[in-house]
């Protein structure tokens, strides 16, 4: 007898199956976050030979990049899993769909209890590692092949640093510099060597005087801009013998007297050689873009020959010679100068940092894999994008090959050393637990100084008083 | 007093209103999943410390009372509210004139009209983007055309006095939405009131401000509300424009920027939520007192 199934009930079933699929969908994730959460010691646990031997995969997460990047880990992963670890590394998630922001995935990933396994993060560890987010990995470092903790240049490890523990590795840190055209210089017959660069703020101000050109209101070209960006800020404030938190005492420091010298230095510099008019100066070309193209699409002035020098970090020696380089060749790159308080140079990084989500379901192999990618996958890192290898195991013959085509391999050897040579006087950066609050009550700090809205005093004072409060609320928390 | 009489229930009724609830049950389950759970979690986690790593730990009214001291919040709120209260009257403006436009009957309408809906589909990146070229301040068109005339074009998103009127500027992209909605509440006009009116002896402008005007006040109170919503809500132009520090000087620092750094850039959930939650409900009162004004302005009859 065959089985007649009125329209009416067809469409009932459809509603309720519709409704058991979507609470199924429902109850599926949930099955996965209880699987998935693990509970580990990675802290205190070693790497053992068991995990390692064990055939285990893991996931591997990082915030993007150019495809370059990317390809780079899946190169290193194939390596890794080649080396005999036992270890395959399943997934490399490098960057999320457009519409996303990895932020928001692995933080989500993690309040459901199913994070990878490792990270990339460009956060500062000790922002989250203050909110309890990853995994402390003294343990793991104590015990490892590469990563002890006097592999590491102190100055970056300090942004890793929380609450005496260890909870990320800086992979690489490509130092900060300043990039200046040698051909400039000797065109107004001045000595372009680097030792001959000046050694002082006033003195580079100086000479910045020397190539700036105003054509009415509009800059047609530069010397150096006055430092105004936020993340530099604790460059130029260690230069000026200040800084910009203190984590022993867990005060921030950005009212000091040195810091609102050296803000005040830069506001003088703005009113004598760019008229104190930070919108003319803006808008007349890209000259704060230091090395690359703006938002507008603007040529930098550094690479078209119309700007002396540019403060950046080593990944810019990489690009010097882009498309939007013309008219010149030799540029080379100094040491900052130091400050009218200041008795010493400094430099600074910004890391790539790795570290183990808390949850990860496989710590150890999770480390062992960092352990790798930090000493062994260096050289096919760097090779996709220069970076500086921050331990001190990783190879130290490395340079960026698109300066050696243009300039030989000699001085792509001097500059890499060079910038790894900063890693040495790195200020301590990045070490702030409210360091993404701070870092944006500096900018708001420097725009309004720059802007005329408020003296470097009173600016730097409201930002010190916001941001001590955010720590403070932080730490009673 | 007449007496409520109530229909005897039927078996097939019951059978149908059962049928009809579970086939609703998916979006009903969509509905409570998806926007009253994240409603509810969020006026919770406004009442929490939590940061997304560990349990919310319930704090009262701490982060309502942070938030009423915290300057960044009432610099935010003050772009915003700048913001939506130019760029939701200059939208319908622009729209109503574009409509008005759009609703001749002239040769190849459907192409005009397509012509200007289409950046409405546009990603609002992509249109942010050519806006920022558009405007320029050196090389761009908009300025290279002021200066025809011997004047100076302001820098745009470099000025924090000017910035954001290039972010006012800037949501006329999207005005083909309200214009397509305006357009349609044209076609619905009787024609035979506008001939009426023109038999009476009215002119253009006396048939568009006693008729047609008044005829598209329900529209406009749609495109208002909707306007509202969105113009307190403004954040990938924001975002593109200024960053998460609203550059320059924090002139462009939008409340749902300021929002989402707090979440994500912070993450301090909990405060980010307590932000979160006050626009919400400074959202429901501006639409109340939109719906509130209405007997006085929009006219529902024909």
């Amino acid at each position: 007898m065959p089985i007649v199934v009125s329209r009416r009930r067809f469409l009932q079933l459809m509603g309720m199956s519709g409704a058991a699929m979507l609470l199924g969908s429902c109850g599926g994730e949930e099955e996965v976050a209880t699987t998935a959460a693990p509970a580990t010691t990675a802290g205190t646990a070693a790497p053992t030979t068991a995990a390692a031997a064990a055939p285990v995969s893991i996931d591997f997460w990082l915030p993007g990049g150019s495809d370059p990047f990317c390809q780079g880990f899946e190169l290193v992963a194939d390596a890794f899993a080649a080396s005999g670890s036992g270890i395959t590394v399943q997934e490399v998630l490098c960057g999320v769909a457009d519409d996303e922001d990895f932020n928001e995935r692995l933080l989500a990933n993690l309040a459901a209890g199913t994070p990878p396994d490792a990270v990339i993060i460009w956060d500062p560890p000790v922002i989250m590692a203050s909110l309890g987010a990853l995994e402390p990995l003294d343990g793991l470092m104590a015990a490892s092949k590469n990563s002890q903790l006097e592999n590491w240049p102190e100055g970056t490890l300090a942004s890793c640093r929380w609450d005496g523990q260890i909870f990320g590795l800086p992979a690489t840190a490509s130092s900060y510099a300043i990039f200046y055209n040698e051909e400039l210089l000797e065109s107004k017959g001045i000595p372009s060597r680097r030792d001959d660069f000046p050694k002082t703020w006033d003195d580079l101000k100086a000479l910045s005087a020397e190539f700036v050109q105003w054509d009415g209101d509009t800059l047609i070209s530069a010397g150096m801009i006055p430092p105004y960006d936020a993340v530099e800020s604790a460059i130029w404030s260690a230069t000026n013998g200040g800084a910009l938190y203190d984590p022993e005492t867990q005060r921030v420091r950005l009212d000091s007297d040195e810091n609102i010298e050296m803000l005040d230095f830069g506001l003088q510099w703005l009113n004598e050689q760019y008229k104190g008019d930070w919108v003319a100066l803006e808008a007349s070309g890209n000259y704060l873009g230091a090395g690359y193209l703006d938002e507008l699409g603007r040529p930098p002035g550094f690479q078209s020959g119309h700007q002396l020098a540019v403060v950046n970090g080593f990944w810019l020696a990489a690009d010097v010679y882009g498309s939007e380089f013309q008219g010149w060749e030799r540029w080379n790159v100094a040491g900052f100068p130091v400050g009218p308080s200041g008795s010493s140079t400094a430099s600074g990084f910004w890391p790539n940092w790795c570290a183990i989500p808390k949850g990860s379901a496989n710590p150890e192999a999770a480390f062992a894999w960092l352990d790798y990618l930090v000493v062994d996958g260096m050289k096919t890192w760097f090779g996709q994008v220069p970076d500086i290898p921050t331990n001190r195991l990783a190879p130290d013959d490395l340079f960026p090959q698109s300066v050696a085509d243009q300039r030989g391999d000699e001085f792509a050897t001097d500059i890499t050393r060079f910038f790894k040579s900063q890693l040495d006087v790195a200020a301590p950066m990045w070490n702030c637990p409210v360091q993404n609050y701070m870092h944006d009550q500096i900018y708001q700090a420097i725009s309004t100084v720059m802007l005329k809205e408020a003296t470097p005093k009173e600016a730097l004072t409201a930002a010190q008083e916001a941001t001590q409060a955010e720590l403070d609320s932080l730490m009673a928390g | 007093m007449g007496r409520v009489r109530r229909l005897p229930s039927r078996p097939l009724g019951r059978r149908e209103a059962l049928a009809g609830f579970l086939f609703v049950s998916p979006w009903l389950l969509a509905l409570v999943v998806f926007h009253v759970y994240p409603i509810v979690a969020a006026t919770y986690l406004s009442l929490s410390d939590y940061s997304i790593f560990t349990p919310p730990e319930f704090v009262g009214a701490d982060n309502y009372v942070k938030l009423w001291n915290d300057p960044t919040v009432w610099r935010a709120a003050g772009n915003s509210l700048f913001y939506a209260l130019l760029s939701v009257p200059i939208g319908l403006v622009t729209a109503l004139v574009l409509a008005l436009l759009l609703n001749r009957p002239v040769r190849g309408i459907g192409i005009h009209r397509t012509f200007f809906y289409m950046p409405a589909v546009v990603p609002p990146v992509a249109g942010t983007i050519v806006f920022l070229l558009l405007l320029e301040p050196r090389a761009g068109p908009l300025n290279t055309a002021i200066e025809t005339v011997g004047l100076d074009g302001p820098a745009w998103f470099q000025d924090p006095a000017i910035a954001k009127w290039g972010l006012i500027i800037l949501s006329l992209w999207g005005v083909g939405a309200a214009t397509l909605i305006f357009l349609a509440g044209l076609q619905e006009i009787p024609e035979s009131l506008l001939e009426a009116s023109s038999i009476d002896g009215a002119g253009p402008w006396r048939r568009f401000r006693y008729v047609t005007l008044p005829l598209l006040t329900p529209v406009m109170l749609f495109n208002l509300v909707i306007g509202v919503i969105y113009s307190f809500q403004v954040f990938d132009a924001a975002m593109i424009v200024g960053g998460t520090s609203g550059a320059p000087a924090g002139s462009t620092l939008m409340y749902m920027v300021h929002i989402y750094r707090t979440a994500f850039g912070y993450f301090d959930m909990g405060y980010a939520s307590a932000q979160a939650m006050v626009l919400f409900l400074l959202i429901v009162a501006v639409t109340a007192a939109i719906f509130g004004s209405t007997r006085r302005w929009v006219y529902e009859g024909v």
